[in-house]
């Protein structure tokens, strides 16, 4: 019988590995391993890294194998991941569309991930910022709004001095991004928390028209108020040289960013910073 | 769309079904026929799958609506629990992972506290589950140590890199982490140099020169004092203890277990002299220190990697044994 079978292949290939579903999992070497603890280690990595980290990885355990398409590596990684409730997610950024990867939980929803790195009054911040930012209409949450709220904090006191100290600590550890004194959500923290934002704000949340995930920051119609990210406008609107809403068909006003072309931003390279921060945003 | 019970068992909701794939409708139609496949889980604790199946014989015979009903309702539990316990094995790999990130050792109480629960009495069961996910998925050896053998570390089973593989994964950003492994390596750095121990006067002297000082908050070490003192000891990077027959009385610093484990001698003399833009052989003391703790260290390697093969000589011999008798398969 073919269940029978597979689960006999799964058990000589795994002979200790417990299995939940009759899908058949992928077998992990240490190539895989290394990369998985490469990429928990980074949090989040671009999709150009990533490749470099599975070239890596191969060079390390096994020069002489082919190295396999990034679709079905991650692929045959997360079916092992599966049994774990975690999976290797694919995501991009709201800014510029640039492809990301980062290891996500599927079954907890909280801010787990956070809780063992930051202390109660820290996560509280966290929590503070991240409904402001939600409330906000460009996405953007003001250093000035989120300090004013340091006296709520739960736990120890904390004192605005300190607070502006976590806030850089949530920007080195890649759950905030700081532009001109404005924070918002890092592509990982959408990535790793779309989930428990949908789920503990449903009122509040904005979606995208397009991909219909998480929105934070994007473009919107100035008649009937839909929202769409930036790289999903430039997707959308590709090849229209007259945009309009597709949800009221009114004339869509903002301008239609490009399409992320990797090609061109290896070319870039080190001016990509430059370029993010002279780039205007776009509500 | 429910599977239309044939004879009065419980329809069971469709999301718990396409979880477990095909084998739920198959539970469900058993009636005549003893052709459950028995999930994994069963198969690996063989004395549950027995008695599971005495129970089925015994109210299979009746083969009334009532018998399936209860049938069905028992694989439902069944189920349930098993999810239950992937469930926290899932969620203790993962508390592990994220301690193990902060370098912490992680207690058995902090485990059943914040993961367990009241699954407690299955401690065992559960750990050795995560162990095993946890090497097989990630490469980590979930090792115990301390002297009541409750505490646990993850150490990295994956085979260390060469230089050059090291200098292309060290391209890569360390993130937080970077600055202060920098600083734990320049005390590790003057420990050694000052004999395998040294002053916590020094210590602080030698960070005083590199504009740290232990209470004041620094941009990277966040309070160097709490670093040092309670982080690096707690994470057992540091061995602080006092010294015996001082007066005032003076502690001292030496390199924690876990500091033996992940970093050489001769690692941490290369760093001092690349430092100090000389040679290792420049200090020769420490230099034949040095040399013979890496000839200790291939001896034990040696040996280590000699007990593998002969364990799997070993269990190969016991596998060919087993074929030779009865197999099922």
């Amino acid at each position: 019988m073919e269940e029978g079978r597979a689960e006999r292949r799964r058990r000589t290939e795994a002979p200790s590995h417990p299995q939940g579903g009759t899908r058949r999992a992928g077998v992990m070497t240490d190539v895989h391993r290394r990369f998985l603890q490469l990429l928990m280690t980074h949090g989040v990595l671009e999709e150009w890294d990533v490749r470099r980290l599975q070239k890596h990885c191969y060079r390390v355990h096994d020069r002489t194998a082919t190295v396999e398409e990034l679709e079905d590596f991650i692929n045959n990684i997360n079916s092992v991941l599966e049994s774990l409730y975690i999976e290797i997610k694919k995501g991009a950024t709201e800014d510029d569309g640039r492809p990301i990867y980062a290891l996500v939980n599927l079954a907890t929803t909280s801010v787990s991930k956070m809780a063992s790195d930051f202390a109660e009054n820290e996560l509280d911040l966290f929590r503070k910022a991240l409904e402001l930012i939600i409330d906000s209409e460009t996405g953007f949450a003001s250093s000035t709004n989120i300090l004013n709220l340091v006296d709520q904090l739960k736990g120890k006191k904390m004192r605005k001095k300190e607070a502006e100290q976590v806030l850089q600590k949530f920007v080195q550890n890649k759950w905030l991004i700081e532009k001109e004194g404005e924070f918002t959500l890092h592509s990982r923290a959408i990535l790793e928390m779309e989930q428990y934002i949908r789920e503990t704000y449903p009122d509040a949340v904005k979606i995208c028209n397009i991909c219909h995930s998480l929105l934070i920051q994007g473009q919107s119609c100035e008649t009937c108020g839909i929202r769409m990210h930036l790289p999903c406008t430039a997707k959308y609107f590709q090849s229209s040289p007259e945009p309009r809403c597709p949800h009221c068909n009114d004339y869509w006003p903002h301008e239609i960013p490009e399409v992320f072309d990797p090609e061109k931003e290896r070319e870039a390279g080190t001016s990509r910073a430059n370029k993010r921060s002279l780039r205007s945003r776009q509500h | 769309m429910l599977l239309k019970p044939e004879n009065g068992a419980l329809p069971i909701p469709q999301a718990e079904r396409e979880k477990d794939g095909g084998r739920d409708g198959e539970t469900q139609a058993l009636t005549a026929s003893q052709k459950e496949i028995p999930s994994p889980l069963l198969r690996e604790t063989p004395k549950e799958d027995l008695s599971a199946r005495r129970e089925e014989g015994a109210e299979d015979s009746a083969l009334t609506p009532k018998g399936a009903r209860t049938l069905a309702a028992r694989a439902l539990a069944r189920r349930r629990a098993y999810r239950r316990l992937d469930r926290t094995v899932a969620e203790l790999v993962q508390f592990l992972l994220v301690k193990d990130k902060k370098k912490s050792p992680i207690t058995r109480s902090e485990m059943v506290k914040y993961v367990i629960g009241d699954l407690k009495d299955l401690f065992p069961e559960i750990i050795a589950r995560a162990a095993e996910h946890l090497r097989y998925v990630f490469g980590f050896e979930l090792k115990r140590f301390g002297r009541k053998h409750h505490t646990y570390i993850l150490i990295n089973k994956l085979k260390p890199l060469e230089e050059e593989e090291e200098e292309e994964e060290e391209e890569e950003d360390l993130g937080g982490d970077g600055p202060r492994l920098g600083l734990l390596i320049m005390i590790l750095g003057l420990i050694y140099m000052k004999g395998n121990s040294a002053r916590e006067t020094q210590v602080w002297e030698m960070l005083r020169r590199l504009g740290v000082r232990p209470s004041k908050y620094h941009f990277l070490f966040g309070y160097p004092k709490r670093l040092i003192m309670e982080d690096f000891v707690q994470q057992r990077y540091l061995s602080y203890r006092q010294v015996p027959h001082t007066n005032p009385p003076e502690c001292e610093f030496s390199w924690g277990p876990r500091s033996n484990l992940e970093i050489s001698k001769m690692k941490v003399l290369g760093f001092v002299a690349k430092l100090h833009k000389k040679e290792p052989q420049h200090w020769p003391v420490q230099y034949r220190e040095a040399l013979a703790d890496e000839a200790d260290r291939a001896r034990a390697k040696a040996r280590a990697e000699a007990s593998m093969r002969a364990r799997a000589r070993a269990r190969a011999r016991a596998r060919a044994s087993d074929r030779a008798g009865i197999c099922p398969w």
